[in-house]
């Protein structure tokens, strides 16, 4: 019954088709209408996960402040993403009468492609990748560059200098965290020995001493790139606590000040889809993917598994966004160059050590000792220079 | 699709980057004339290599893949050294850069 | 695999969708460097030259060249075509100046008749040789696992000269563009 279940959606779509070829529908139709339905479901499964993420965040963040979230709108206010939806909607679309038109109604589509663009990759269970690419990570980093472009049209097209400087600060935050990203991405490519998201996830396969799983954030230099690639991935999202390009209480909104209703939703949408994309990518590339973590559960499907660890990482994302306050820009950009990069870079060396040492119990020890060496350093050369001085009160008299 | 329409179109985007680069008068629109003649470069690569009769060859993709980087580098030099002239001159018309004009 | 509609265009996108997956972009590729050079805007031109990325990098993928097609759009689109919009962003002028001509140098005639000199010139040699008449070969395919072999075996000088040149223009840029006053 389970591998009924696991190969549900494939049969189901396979079914479908085959119905209608009996019909006598020409193949090149069929074709069409099988990307069609893909492109349908994913589309839609995400974007019920946004509407759910939407509430369910604010309820999140609203326990962690021990208050409640919404809960007027429906069973514990479940059904707020309707409400949210008709007021974005029904809002009046307000566009500066110095703004650049054309550049102005494009930046949220523009914002909006590459993060669904990027959920064709993901190999949302075993054997059910959309869009199988030889080079599936480079893909990814490749669209995602697409946001960076938006950001900066959404900036420049309000006419607007607060618009313009949270901008510049948007993109200079995405360029230098997307270093990181991409060398932590790309360590695993390399100990797995292929770009594609499925070869990645197959080489994560398999149970040491039959039930500790193999997947990459177990290893230390996989546990070490995938923090990095973490902090670097709530970073690309603009998410806090680097969200200041668009904190309210700093520069407005920054890039998204001239822009309301259903632009604005657009934005809100792009952000929370290439948050759950880059879950994803998160997921596949050190949770092990689809893989369940010991045999006895292999028998929940594999696509149930890896929704629920995307839905655990958004939780996680939600969590820290709860508790860690927001960085300012110099302390975020040396963050990502004099710490993550570095931190990458000795992860990188690491799982090649790890790789070459034979990948037994002395290669774990060399893989450790090389990444734990320099975070030393750099974690005290760190506190050391952001050490907040000795208080000194001065009262009036 | 024959060589020769990958290869006019080059040609066009050739002839679009070389009209940019020679009849601008900002810098930063002459670099990306020049930009402009770099890409025709790669797609005139790209397409011989496509059109090539050994394709497991890799000698136009790798020409390309360290052109794009070349051209990467040239134009963060070109645009710190822009910005650089326009901190002293307070323009980028390159028609006000002529200090040194005899 | 779940669809073999994407499998088939992946593997071979020229021999699928035909010729239009190589023309479309490459008419898109032509009208954005067109509007790119002839715009009066500064930021359109910069926003016109992305969009001429984007469709140079399409052309890459359509050909066959998929792995150079997705560099292309990684360090053009989110790279170089970043840094000239900041460049602009940095360096432009705090109310537009209407009187400044965008033209200098040749000129827009002069620019466009060397333009159309050069092209004349290329297109003739490209019509008149017996090399573009070649036929298509059947699919040309450019695994990954290939290009990191030759990288990393024949061309491995050349991949460590880049590293040292692009460290070179990184550390340059960032020492150029540094303030000059020191605090």
């Amino acid at each position: 019954m389970m591998d009924l279940l696991e190969g549900a959606p494939i049969q189901l779509q396979a079914w479908f088709l085959g119905l209608l070829r009996s019909f006598g529908t020409p193949e090149w139709i069929l074709a069409v209408l099988s990307a069609l339905i893909i492109i349908g479901t994913i589309i839609g499964v995400f974007l019920v996960l946004f509407a759910l993420t939407s509430v369910l965040e604010r309820k999140i963040l609203a326990r962690a402040q021990n208050r409640y979230g919404p809960n007027r709108v429906g069973p514990f206010g479940l059904f707020q993403p309707v409400a949210d939806g008709i007021k974005m909607i029904t809002k009046e679309d307000l566009v500066p009468r110095t703004a650049d038109k054309v550049v102005h109604f494009l930046a949220p589509v523009v914002m909006l492609i590459p993060a669904l663009l990027v959920l064709a990759i993901l190999p949302y269970g075993r054997g059910m990748v959309p869009a199988e690419m030889d080079s599936g990570i480079l893909f990814f980093f490749a669209v995602g560059a697409g946001t960076e472009v938006a950001v900066f049209m959404a900036g420049w097209a309000s006419n607007n200098k607060y618009s313009v400087l949270g901008a510049m600060r948007a993109i200079a935050q995405m360029i230098s965290y997307e270093l990181p990203l991409v060398i932590s991405a790309i360590i695993t490519a390399m100990v797995a020995g292929s770009l594609s998201p499925s070869a990645i996830v197959a080489a994560q396969g398999g149970f040491a001493f039959g039930f500790v799983p193999q997947w990459f954030v177990l290893t230390p230099w996989g546990f070490t790139a995938g923090l990095v690639f973490y902090i670097a991935a709530l970073a690309e999202a603009n998410r806090s606590p680097f969200d200041l390009p668009e904190g309210e209480s700093e520069l407005v909104a920054g890039h998204l000040t001239e822009y309301s209703g259903f632009k604005y939703a657009t934005f809100f949408m792009a952000e929370y889809i290439g948050m759950f994309a880059i879950c994803g990518m998160f997921v596949t590339l050190f949770l092990g993917g689809w893989q369940a973590p010991v045999p006895a559960l292999t028998i929940i499907p594999s696509w149930c598994w890896f929704l629920g660890k995307i839905c655990f990482v958004a939780f996680t994302m939600v969590w820290v966004r709860a508790t860690l306050p927001r960085l300012r820009i110099d302390h975020m950009l040396a963050f990502a160059w004099k710490f993550l990069l570095p931190m990458g870079f000795a992860a990188f060396l690491s799982a090649a050590c790890w790789h070459y040492a034979g990948r037994g119990p002395a290669a774990w020890i060399l893989s450790l000792a090389i990444i734990g060496i320099p975070y030393l350093l750099l974690g005290n050369s760190f506190t050391n220079r952001f050490a907040v001085s000795r208080r000194t009160y001065q009262f009036s008299e | 699709m024959t060589l020769q329409i990958l290869l006019a179109t080059s040609a066009v985007l050739f002839a679009f980057g070389l009209a940019a680069a020679l009849s601008r008068s900002n810098a930063i629109m002459i670099l990306i004339g020049i930009e402009l003649m770099l890409g025709a470069a790669n797609l005139n690569f790209i397409a011989f290599w496509r059109f090539s009769e050994n394709p497991s060859g890799l000698a136009g993709i790798l020409f390309v893949i360290f052109s794009i980087a070349v051209a990467a580098a040239g134009a963060a030099v070109g645009l710190s050294i822009i910005i650089l002239v326009h901190r002293r001159i307070r323009s980028v018309e390159v028609d006000d850069a002529s200090n040194l004009k005899g | 695999m779940m669809c073999a509609f994407f499998n088939t265009v992946c593997a071979d996108p020229l021999k699928f969708l035909g010729n239009w997956f190589v023309v479309l972009p490459a008419i898109v590729l032509l009208l954005a460097a067109g509007a790119s050079v002839v715009a009066r805007n500064l930021i359109h031109a910069a926003l016109f030259l992305t969009l001429s990325f984007i469709a140079l990098g399409v052309v890459f993928i359509a050909l066959g060249a998929e792995f150079v097609g997705l560099v292309q759009l990684l360090v053009y689109v989110g790279a170089v075509a970043m840094v000239i919009v900041f460049a602009i962003l940095l360096t432009h002028p705090a109310q537009l100046e209407k009187s400044r001509t965008p033209f200098s140098g040749l000129g827009p005639a002069g620019g466009a008749a060397v333009g159309f000199a050069v092209l004349a010139v290329l297109l003739a040699f490209i019509f008149a040789s017996p090399l573009g008449k070649k036929p298509l070969p059947p699919s040309a395919a450019a695994p990954v696992a290939a290009i990191g072999e030759a990288l990393m075996g024949d061309y491995v000088v050349a991949l460590i000269a880049l590293g040292v040149l692009l460290t070179a223009a990184l550390v340059g840029a960032a020492v150029l563009a540094m303030d000059d006053k020191k605090p």
